[in-house]
């Protein structure tokens, strides 16, 4: 019986990485609002194409897909795992106010035009993202514990401090206005290898990590104090996934932006469809936060060529009606 | 040797000044079956927590097995103890064999699978609990019972040594109150020690070998239950006076809460002949209805003596298994020449008690109303060969009132002692 089961779950979590693969090899055809199946296969044997076609499919195409789909599995994975930490439906990857803080960061890059390099915008937004994390951090602890509630009201006070900082650095932005605007909305645009060379190290340390904490995650199920009772360390638990979310999450905005809802519906749409355990739930909120991601980049690169929609608008758009249905036909709440 | 579980002094204060628990000690020995009890507020929940190493001691030290439980390794103190909390998780899909096996997590390493081991502590945890029916189950949908079931045998799925539990049976009905119980005996009778607190004094009395009792942080007594629990320590603790019975069943008493009593209207004074426990309905029935009553006269020892001790009313009292004296009698009379009404109780007669009657004729010759309960009169509960009916009609010719039962005396003495007043 108990074998069986085990079966059935990794036949669930291949069939879940594999519409990765799918997905992948599908968007990887999608070009110039078509679909191209010689594209697709042209992953298998890149050799035999002409110069101009594998700069277009293995420079640009190719990185933004992958892009696309390590961000959206971060933040989907983030939010899982904060989610079930806190026991909060409401919890998401910007909690830490990362979000905010990153925006910040490269509005200030963009209107103070320092530049060293390519990297100068990401690099200021990640480490603006990482240091109001800090910040919110060290605000909501109460000597040792860091309690949920005042994690958020911090989070949220910090995020509206940077946002009207934002807004004021729109305000003065002159002639650079359009490009903080587009920065801020979140997407895909022009991203190549380099970006998916930032954010590989987080992904390569962060998601092994996240992922090993299956059990622990559990355990919080029955609440904080049980999963004290049953030797797991709560508070440097919390210090740990918080400080490894937070690499994470920074990593992911400071390369594509904030993109919001993947990482606060997808651990829903999950649960709605009865992924409880974590042991499960992680990886699949990885796939499923990657594939989500990847086929609304899609969408949204194709669907009214040659002009390309934010991703972010994307997944709202189609994300928010489905996760609507999910919730009136489960009508249990979350 | 050192006992298995120990507090000594331990205080612990949420806020600064305002303790919740002070100056509280106390031993257990391996295998004890201890009920907390205490009234709100008294720090039940946070000694367990305490002793469960989810608060920290702030003055003081609680020693397991002779060790500072400050000192232990997390996971080898979870493998040791073990918790069932008083909220039952809600949203917990999970399958309750995975619930169970939560409890396995002080034995498991990060990348280490459930080994047959695991899987056998899981399956002995469901077995004890009977659980295993519902072992595939998601736990949000079983019944309250069923639920704190399988939350006890998560706890014993750590296999611990010390089980404690925040008011287990607290959202149960009776069936699975007892249910819960039996399960903690039979854990005790396997050696593991049981701390629990109940809110039911009786649960307690009935299957807890010892008591402890907590009131405004303090310990008010600990001990074995029979030594700790009586009327008088239940209401210090409590506030309330509580009324100690015999349980038809068991050796252990049954304490039932009296409350203050409502006194109505004082509406007289009643004494009242009676005997063999024939005056008990009469005697509550009066109390309830706010008469006085006086009782006698009585042999010692016969329930319808104590019933009156315990309801606080004067007796009058003659030797056990004597006949009525000279001196008790009139001692009887003067008592019973201050009340208002004399009621004669549905009893038997013998040589014992029949002066009783001598007592009934003479006070209503000096005008007193008597009421007599019908049953009485009748010729088989005449064991003096027919000396007690003669009085008996005497008394009746001179006036007597004949009442078949309570509510009739009732109305009889409402007339009587309201209208012709």
């Amino acid at each position: 019986m108990k074998r069986r089961k085990r079966f059935r779950k990794s036949l669930l979590l291949f069939g879940f990485i594999a519409l990765c693969g799918v997905s992948l090899f599908f968007a990887q055809g999608v070009g110039q609002g078509r679909y191209a199946l010689s594209d697709s296969l042209a992953l298998f044997h890149p050799a035999g194409l002409p110069l101009s076609e594998r700069t277009i499919l293995f420079a640009i195409r190719l990185p933004r897909v992958v892009l696309a789909l390590l961000v959206g599995g971060g933040l989907a994975l983030s939010g899982t795992v904060l989610q079930g930490l806190f026991q909060n439906p409401l919890v998401d990857p910007y909690i830490l106010g990362v979000s905010s803080g990153a925006a910040f960061g490269a509005v200030v890059a963009i209107l103070t035009r320092v530049y060293f390099g390519l990297f100068t915008v990401p690099l200021f937004a990640f480490l603006s993202a990482l240091g109001t994390a800090i910040l919110v951090f060290r605000l909501a602890r109460v000597g040792r514990r860091i309690p949920l509630e005042t994690l958020l009201l911090a989070g949220l006070a910090v995020g509206f401090f940077f946002s009207a900082l934002i807004t004021l650095g729109m305000f003065l932005s002159g002639e650079n206005l359009h490009q903080v605007v587009f920065w801020t909305m979140g997407g895909f645009w022009n991203r190549g290898w380099e970006e998916v060379k930032m954010v590989l190290p987080f992904f390569a340390f962060g998601v092994p990590f996240l992922l090993s904490f299956g059990r622990e995650l559990n355990a919080f199920l029955l609440g904080e104090k049980a999963a004290e009772s049953l030797g797991v360390d709560v508070e440097r638990f919390k210090r740990w996934v918080l400080s490894v979310v937070s690499l994470l999450v920074a990593s992911c905005v400071a390369t594509s932006g904030v993109i919001g809802f993947v990482g606060l519906v997808v651990p829903h749409i999950l649960r709605l469809l009865g992924f409880q355990d974590h042991r499960l739930l992680l990886p699949l909120s990885l796939c499923t936060g990657g594939t989500v991601l990847l086929l609304a980049d899609t969408l949204a690169r194709s669907v009214i060529h040659p002009v390309e929609l934010p991703v972010g608008v994307v997944t709202s758009l189609l994300g928010a009606p489905f996760f609507v249905y999910l919730l009136r036909q489960r009508k249990r709440g979350l | 040797m050192r006992p298995y579980l120990e507090a000594v002094n331990v205080s612990f204060a949420y806020h600064e000044g305002e303790s919740v628990l002070s100056g509280v000690t106390f031993a257990l020995e391996r295998g004890d079956f201890v009920g907390v009890l205490g009234p709100n507020g008294s720090g039940k929940t946070t000694l367990i927590h305490l002793l469960a190493r989810l608060l920290p001691v702030e003055k003081g030290t609680i020693f397991l097995e002779g060790r500072d439980i400050a000192t232990f390794p997390r996971r080898l103190f979870a493998r040791k103890v073990a918790v069932v909390f008083q909220e039952i998780p809600g949203r917990l899909d999970l399958p309750c064999f995975d619930v169970v096996m939560m409890g396995r997590i002080p034995y498991l390493s990060r990348f280490r699978r459930e080994t047959k081991a695991d899987e056998e502590a899981v399956l002995w945890a469901m077995d004890v609990t009977s659980t295993l029916p519902f072992a595939e189950e998601p736990f949000s949908e079983l019944s309250g019972g069923e639920k704190q079931r399988v939350l006890i045998a998560r706890a014993l799925a750590q296999k611990p040594e010390l089980l404690l539990l925040d008011e287990p049976t607290s959202h149960l009905d009776v069936a699975h109150e007892l249910e819960i119980l039996n399960i903690l005996q039979n854990l005790v009778r396997l050696g593991i020690t049981v701390v629990a607190v109940f809110h039911d004094v009786n649960l307690v009395a009935r299957f807890c070998e010892k008591a402890l009792l907590l009131k405004k942080g303090l310990l008010c007594s600990f001990g074995r239950v029979d030594d700790v629990l009586h009327e008088a320590t239940l209401k210090e603790l409590f506030g309330v006076p509580f009324a100690k019975v015999p349980h038809p069943l068991s050796t252990r008493p049954i304490f039932i809460p009296l409350g203050e009593r409502v006194l109505k209207q004082q509406r007289g004074w009643v004494h009242l002949i009676c005997g063999g426990g024939s005056g008990i309905p009469v005697m509550r029935l009066l109390s309830e209805e706010g008469f006085s009553v006086s009782v006698g006269v009585v042999n010692r020892f016969d329930s319808d003596e104590e019933m009156a001790e315990r309801l606080g009313f004067p007796v009058v009292r003659e030797k056990p298994f004597s006949p009525i004296g000279e001196e008790a009698l009139r001692e009887a009379l003067e008592l019973a020449r201050r009340a208002d009404a004399i009621v004669v109780a549905p009893t038997f007669w013998g040589w014992g008690n029949v002066a009783n009657l001598d007592l009934a004729l003479r006070l209503r010759e000096e005008g007193k109303p008597v009421f007599v309960f019908a049953e009485t009169l009748r010729k088989e509960r005449d064991y003096t060969g027919g000396e007690a009916q003669e009085k008996l009609s005497e008394l009746c010719s001179r006036g007597a009132e004949v009442v078949r039962h309570l509510r009739e005396l009732l109305q009889a003495l409402e007339r009587r002692l309201w209208y012709n007043a």
